[in-house]
C-alpha cells in the first residue's frame, strides 16, 4: 500500500468508470438527442465489465446505419463493414480466430433486412457470436425509410401513406432459425439489458438480443409520437415482462403492447465443435481404412 | 406515342434532380419501381413512392438491392416499364443480375446517383467513379447505353430518353447521375403530356405459335412478348439460340451474343448525343460529362477571355463511346482536356481514340467535391502550351491535391 | 420421368388457373420440350434470385401466377424468401431438397457419393416449413417426390390461394427436372418409406434428423391479406379519390 498514490483534489482525474470500453477521442458522438443507440452501447460496455471478459480477444463487428457506428465508438477490434454483412464478416473472424468473441451490433435494416440471409444461416449452423440488434422500426441514417420492421401503417419516406407490409418478428425468425439464446429489451430496461448481454456473452452459440429504442429525428417524428422521451414513456406504459415465453406471439405492431424478456436459453453444439467433430470422425475412418 | 396525362405532373418546379428523375420515371410511362435506400439516390424513390399511387403505378421498397433489380426484370418480363434506382455500392451488388438483363434483352432503366468511393466511401458527396463499371461490370459480353445528365432539368428530360432508348434497344439503359446533381435543386419544367414523346414496347403481334423470342428484325432488335399471354415462353440466363432454347456443343452459334454486342454498335450513330461548341479551330478540346461539365463551362470560358482557342465536347451519353468524333478531332487539335471526378477513367477511351496525335490531359479528383474553374484553366493553358507529343495519359493534378501532396509520397528504396 | 414434373403438371391441371397464366421462375433450367408441353411460361433466371423475379413479375402484372423453384435450398435466396413471407406476395414457392440428405442419406446408403452437397455434411439443415411458417408463409406442406398425388394436391389448393405458399420437395440426387437415374430411383424409394404423413402437424416439430422418419404433410393452411390487398385497401384511406388500385 505504501506506493499508491494518494489522491487528491489537484491530481484526481476526472474519468467515467466506462471510458476504456469507448474510443474518447470520437466522442461527442453523432446521434441524435433522443436517440436509443446510446443507451443500448452503455449497456453493452457495462455488461463487458460484468461479464469479465478478456477485451483483447473481443471483436465488435457494425454494418451501415446509425447503429452501424458503434464499432467506431467502442474500444475493442472494431470492424465498420459494408451494408448488411457484419455477420458473415464476424462468421469470417470467428473461423480464422477461434478464440475471439464476436460481437456483431447493428440495426434492424442492416441485419435483417439486406443482411437476413446472413442472419438466417448463422443462427442455422449455430456460429458462436451474439448479434444485438438496435430496433428502431425505421431506416435512420439514409432518412427515415421504411423498414422490414416498420408497423402495418406506420408512415415513412418511402411508404408516404402508411406501410403495407406487416413487419418482421426477430425473435421468432431467430428462433425458428435456431439460435440459442433470443432476448428482446427496450431501451428502458437498461438494466436487465445489461445482465442479458452479460449472460449471453458467456454462452457458446448464436446469440440474438433485439433492443427496440427510440428514433426522435425520424420515426417518432414523423409518426407524430412525440420525442425521446415520449417514446420511453410508451415504453414504460406498454411493456411487459414474460420471460420464456414462445417467441411466436412476440409480434409488433404500431404502438401496442410490446412483450420484453428473456425467451429462449438452450444448448446446442456450435458450428465449430460439430467441424471438430467431423474433422476427428473423418481422421478415425481414415486411420482404419 | 404521347405520355398519359395521369402520369405526368405538368407545371414548374423547383426540386432536386432526383426528384426530378422520379418524375420523369412516372412521365415515361414507368408503372413499377423496385429499390432500396441508398444515399444519394433515396430522394428518387421517395419522390416515385409519393406520386406512383395517384396514377396506378407501385413503388416497393425491396430488402436490398439484389432483389431490386432482380424485381425490375422479372417485372420487364411481365410486360412494364421499370427501373431502379442505386448508388455506387448498390451497382456493385446489382452487377450479375444486370448481366441477366442483358442477356434475356429485358428493358429496364437503372438510375446511379454516384458517390465518392470506393466501398462505402462518403455517401453524401459526389464522385463519378462508376463510369467504366457501368460499361464492363458484369461478366462476359455485353452493351449498354449511358447517359450523364448534367442538372436537374436534364434529369427529368434524360429519364425519359432513358426508358425511350432502353424499349427500342432492349437493352439496360443507365443513368450515370452523381450526387452533385442529384441534390442540386433547380427550376424544372415539366411539360403538357402532349408534348412529352414516348416510346412504346415492340410487342410481338402475331399467333403464339409463330413467335420466335429472339430472332431480330432489321435493326437487330427482336420483338418482345410477356408473360401470361399464352406464349408458353422460354426465357433463359443461359446462352441461347433464336428460340430461346439453351445451346450445347453440338448447336453452339457464337452469333448470338455477337448481336447483344452490334445491336448496339451497329446503332451507335443513332444512340450517341454529344454537345460540341467552338471545336471547329479549336486548339483544345475540354472533354466533360456530368457535373464536370459545368465545371468546365466556366473555365473555358476564362481561357477564352485569355485567347485560348478553346472547344467543348460533351458526352451527353457517354456510352456507347463517340470514338470516331474524338479520332476526327485529335487530327485536328493540339490537345484533350478531361476532367473527371476520378482517378481517370473516361480519359483512357479518350487516349485510346486520340491514337497518339493530340495530347491527353486528364484531370482527376478523388471525389467528395467538385474541380475549381481554375484547375480547369490551369489544365486548359498546360494543354495549349504544350507542343511536344506526349504518350500516354498526362496528369495535371487539381490546386487541391497539389496542396495536400506537396510532398508527394515517400517510397522507401 | 421425373416424378415431381407429373406432379407440377396434375396440379396445375386440378387448380382453377390455367396454364397461359402460370409463370414458372426457376434457377435451374427444365427442358424446354418439358417447360413447353406444361403450357406454362418458363423463366430460368440466375441462381438465387427466383423469389426476388416471380415478386417483380407478380406486381407487374397480378393476373398472374407465378410459381418460383427454389433449388439453391435458401443458401443464396434465404433473404427473398423471408422476405416475401412477411410480405405475403402471392406466390407458390416449391423448394426442392436435393443435396443435405446426404447426411442422412450417407447413414443408410454409402455408397452414394456425397461430391454434390454444398452443406458440409456437419451443418444442420434448414427446417423449410418452419422458417416459411414463422416468415409469414400461409400455407406450408412437405411431401417426398414419390408422393405424387399429394404434391398434385398440394399445388393446387396452393395456386388457387392468394398468398405466400411453400412446399418442400424432397427428391435427392443431382438432377432436379431431368429423368432420374437408378440410384436417384433407389433413394427415392428409401425416403418414401422412411417417410410418415403428419397432416396439421406444427411446423416447429418437422425438423429432419437422422434418428427418425421424415415427417410429410400438409402443415399450415392460414389466410391473411396479400400485399396487394393491404395496398388497395390501405392507401384509399389516405388518397380517397386520388388513389387508383392497382392491379384492377
Amino acid at each position: 500500500m505504501q506506493n499508491a498514490e494518494i489522491k487528491t483534489k489537484e491530481n484526481m482525474e476526472e474519468i467515467h468508470p466506462l471510458e476504456n470500453l469507448l474510443r474518447m477521442d470520437r466522442i461527442p458522438h453523432i446521434w441524435c438527442p433522443g436517440c436509443g443507440i446510446g443507451l443500448a452501447v452503455s449497456a453493452f460496455a457495462a455488461a463487458m465489465e460484468k461479464a469479465n471478459v478478456d477485451l483483447s480477444k473481443v471483436a465488435i463487428v457494425s454494418g451501415i446505419g446509425c447503429t452501424g457506428r458503434v464499432a467506431g465508438y467502442v474500444k475493442l477490434d472494431s470492424f465498420h463493414t459494408t451494408h448488411g454483412r457484419p455477420i458473415a464478416f464476424a462468421t469470417g473472424i470467428k473461423l480464422g480466430n477461434p478464440d475471439m468473441k464476436v460481437v456483431v451490433f447493428s440495426g434492424d435494416g442492416d441485419l435483417i433486412s439486406i443482411g437476413g440471409n446472413h442472419f438466417i444461416h448463422a443462427a442455422r449452423r449455430n456460429v458462436d457470436m451474439l448479434v444485438i440488434c438496435v430496433n428502431n422500426f425505421i431506416y435512420a441514417m439514409t432518412g427515415g425509410q421504411v423498414a422490414p420492421t416498420t408497423p402495418l401503417g406506420a408512415y415513412a419516406t418511402t411508404s408516404p401513406f402508411g406501410c403495407v407490409e406487416t413487419p418482421f418478428n426477430i425473435p421468432y425468425i431467430a428462433d425458428s432459425s435456431g439460435a440459442v439464446y433470443v432476448a428482446r429489451w427496450t431501451a428502458l430496461h437498461i438494466r436487465r439489458l445489461t445482465n442479458s448481454m452479460a449472460e449471453a456473452l458467456n454462452k457458446r452459440g448464436f446469440k440474438c438480443i433485439e433492443v427496440i429504442a427510440p428514433c426522435a429525428m425520424y420515426y417518432s417524428r414523423i409518426n407524430k409520437l412525440g420525442d425521446g422521451l415520449d417514446m420511453m414513456r410508451f415504453y414504460h406504459d406498454n411493456s411487459e415482462v414474460r420471460n420464456g415465453e414462445d417467441t411466436h406471439n412476440l409480434d409488433l405492431a404500431f404502438q401496442t403492447k410490446i412483450t420484453v424478456g428473456k425467451f429462449v436459453d438452450r444448448e446446442r453444439p456450435t458450428y465449430t465443435d460439430l467441424y471438430k467433430k467431423w474433422l476427428s470422425e473423418l481422421k478415425d475412418k481414415n486411420r482404419e481404412g | 406515342m404521347k405520355a398519359d396525362s395521369k402520369n405526368v405532373k405538368t407545371g414548374v418546379y423547383c426540386v432536386d434532380g432526383d426528384v426530378a428523375s422520379g418524375y420523369g420515371a412516372l412521365a415515361a410511362g414507368c408503372r413499377f419501381i423496385a429499390g432500396y435506400p441508398i444515399t444519394p439516390s433515396t430522394e428518387a424513390a421517395e419522390a416515385f413512392a409519393q406520386i406512383a399511387p395517384s396514377a396506378g403505378a407501385l413503388f416497393i421498397q425491396m430488402e436490398d438491392e439484389l432483389a431490386s433489380i432482380a424485381a425490375v426484370v422479372g417485372a420487364s418480363w411481365a410486360g412494364v416499364k421499370t427501373m431502379t434506382i442505386t448508388s455506387g455500392p448498390g451497382y456493385s451488388l446489382m452487377m450479375e443480375t444486370i448481366g441477366f438483363g442483358a442477356m434475356v434483352e429485358a428493358p429496364f432503366v437503372l438510375l446511379n446517383i454516384q458517390r465518392a468511393g470506393p466501398s462505402t466511401g462518403v455517401p453524401t458527396k459526389t464522385g463519378q467513379a462508376d463510369m467504366m463499371q457501368c460499361r464492363w461490370g458484369s461478366a462476359g459480353d455485353y452493351e449498354i447505353i449511358a447517359i450523364s445528365p448534367d442538372s436537374p432539368q436534364e434529369m427529368f428530360d434524360y429519364t425519359i430518353k432513358a426508358f425511350n432508348l432502353s424499349e427500342i434497344y432492349r437493352c439496360p439503359v443507365m443513368i450515370m447521375s452523381d450526387e452533385c446533381v442529384g441534390h442540386m435543386t433547380e427550376k424544372v419544367v415539366v411539360p403538357a403530356a402532349n408534348e412529352i414523346d414516348l416510346e412504346p414496347r415492340r410487342f410481338y403481334q402475331g399467333p403464339a405459335d409463330g413467335y420466335i423470342p429472339f430472332k431480330p428484325d432489321k435493326d437487330l432488335v427482336p420483338k418482345m412478348a410477356k408473360a401470361g399471354d399464352g406464349m408458353r415462353l422460354y426465357v433463359t440466363s443461359q446462352l441461347h439460340d433464336e428460340n430461346g432454347y439453351p445451346v450445347n456443343g453440338s448447336n453452339y452459334k457464337r452469333a448470338f451474343t455477337r448481336r447483344l454486342v452490334d445491336k448496339i454498335r451497329l446503332n451507335k450513330h443513332r444512340i450517341i448525343e454529344l454537345r460540341e461548341e467552338e471545336t471547329d479551330d479549336a486548339e483544345v478540346v475540354v472533354i466533360s460529362y456530368g457535373i464536370t461539365s459545368r465545371v468546365s463551362a466556366r473555365g473555358i470560358e476564362k481561357a477564352r477571355e485569355k485567347g485560348i482557342k478553346v472547344g467543348s465536347l460533351r458526352l451527353v451519353t457517354v456510352f456507347p463511346f463517340p470514338d470516331e468524333r474524338i479520332a476526327a478531332l485529335a487530327e485536328k487539335v493540339k490537345a484533350f482536356v478531361v476532367p473527371e471526378i476520378n482517378y481517370g477513367q473516361i480519359a483512357y477511351d479518350v487516349e485510346r481514340c486520340s491514337a497518339g496525335k493530340a495530347n491527353v490531359v486528364v484531370i482527376p479528383h478523388g471525389g467528395s467535391g467538385v474541380h475549381q474553374p481554375k484547375d480547369i484553366l490551369d489544365a486548359i493553358e498546360y494543354a495549349a502550351g504544350e507542343d511536344e507529343k506526349i504518350k500516354g495519359i498526362i496528369e495535371q493534378k487539381t490546386l487541391l491535391e497539389r496542396k495536400v501532396f506537396q510532398e508527394g509520397y515517400v517510397v522507401r528504396e | 420421368m421425373n416424378p415431381l414434373i407429373s406432379a407440377f403438371e396434375m396440379g396445375i391441371q386440378r387448380s382453377e388457373i390455367p396454364p397461359s397464366k402460370v409463370c414458372v421462375v426457376s434457377d435451374i433450367p427444365f427442358e424446354p420440350d418439358v417447360a413447353k408441353g406444361l403450357g406454362v411460361d418458363f423463366f430460368h433466371t440466375i441462381r438465387g434470385r427466383t423469389v426476388a423475379f416471380g415478386t417483380g413479375m407478380k406486381l407487374a402484372n397480378p393476373s398472374l401466377k407465378v410459381v418460383p423453384f427454389v433449388g439453391d435450398l435458401m443458401t443464396l435466396g434465404g433473404n427473398h424468401i423471408v422476405h416475401a413471407g412477411r410480405r405475403n406476395m402471392e406466390l407458390t414457392v416449391l423448394c426442392v431438397n436435393n443435396f443435405v440428405y446426404r447426411k442422412i442419406a450417407l447413414n443408410y446408403a454409402p455408397d452414394v457419393s456425397s461430391a454434390f452437397s454444398p452443406y458440409s455434411l456437419f451443418e444442420e439443415p434448414f427446417n423449410v416449413p418452419h422458417l416459411a411458417n414463422s416468415c409469414g408463409a400461409l400455407y406450408t406442406a412437405r411431401w417426398t417426390a414419390l408422393h405424387v398425388e399429394e404434391i398434385a394436391d398440394s399445388v393446387a389448393e396452393a395456386l388457387n390461394k392468394k398468398g405466400f405458399s411453400v412446399i418442400e420437395v424432397l427428391l435427392p440426387g443431382p438432377n432436379f427436372y431431368t429423368d432420374i437415374t437408378d440410384i436417384e430411383a433407389e433413394l427415392l424409394q428409401f425416403y418414401y418409406r422412411n417417410s410418415e404423413v403428419k397432416d396439421g402437424e406444427k411446423p416447429k416439430n418437422v425438423g429432419i434428423l437422422p434418428d427418425r422418419k421424415i415427417v410429410v404433410g400438409k402443415f399450415t393452411d392460414k389466410e391473411r391479406p396479400t400485399f396487394i390487398d393491404v395496398y388497395n385497401t390501405q392507401l384509399p384511406k389516405q388518397l380517397g379519390d386520388k388513389f387508383t388500385p392497382y392491379g384492377a
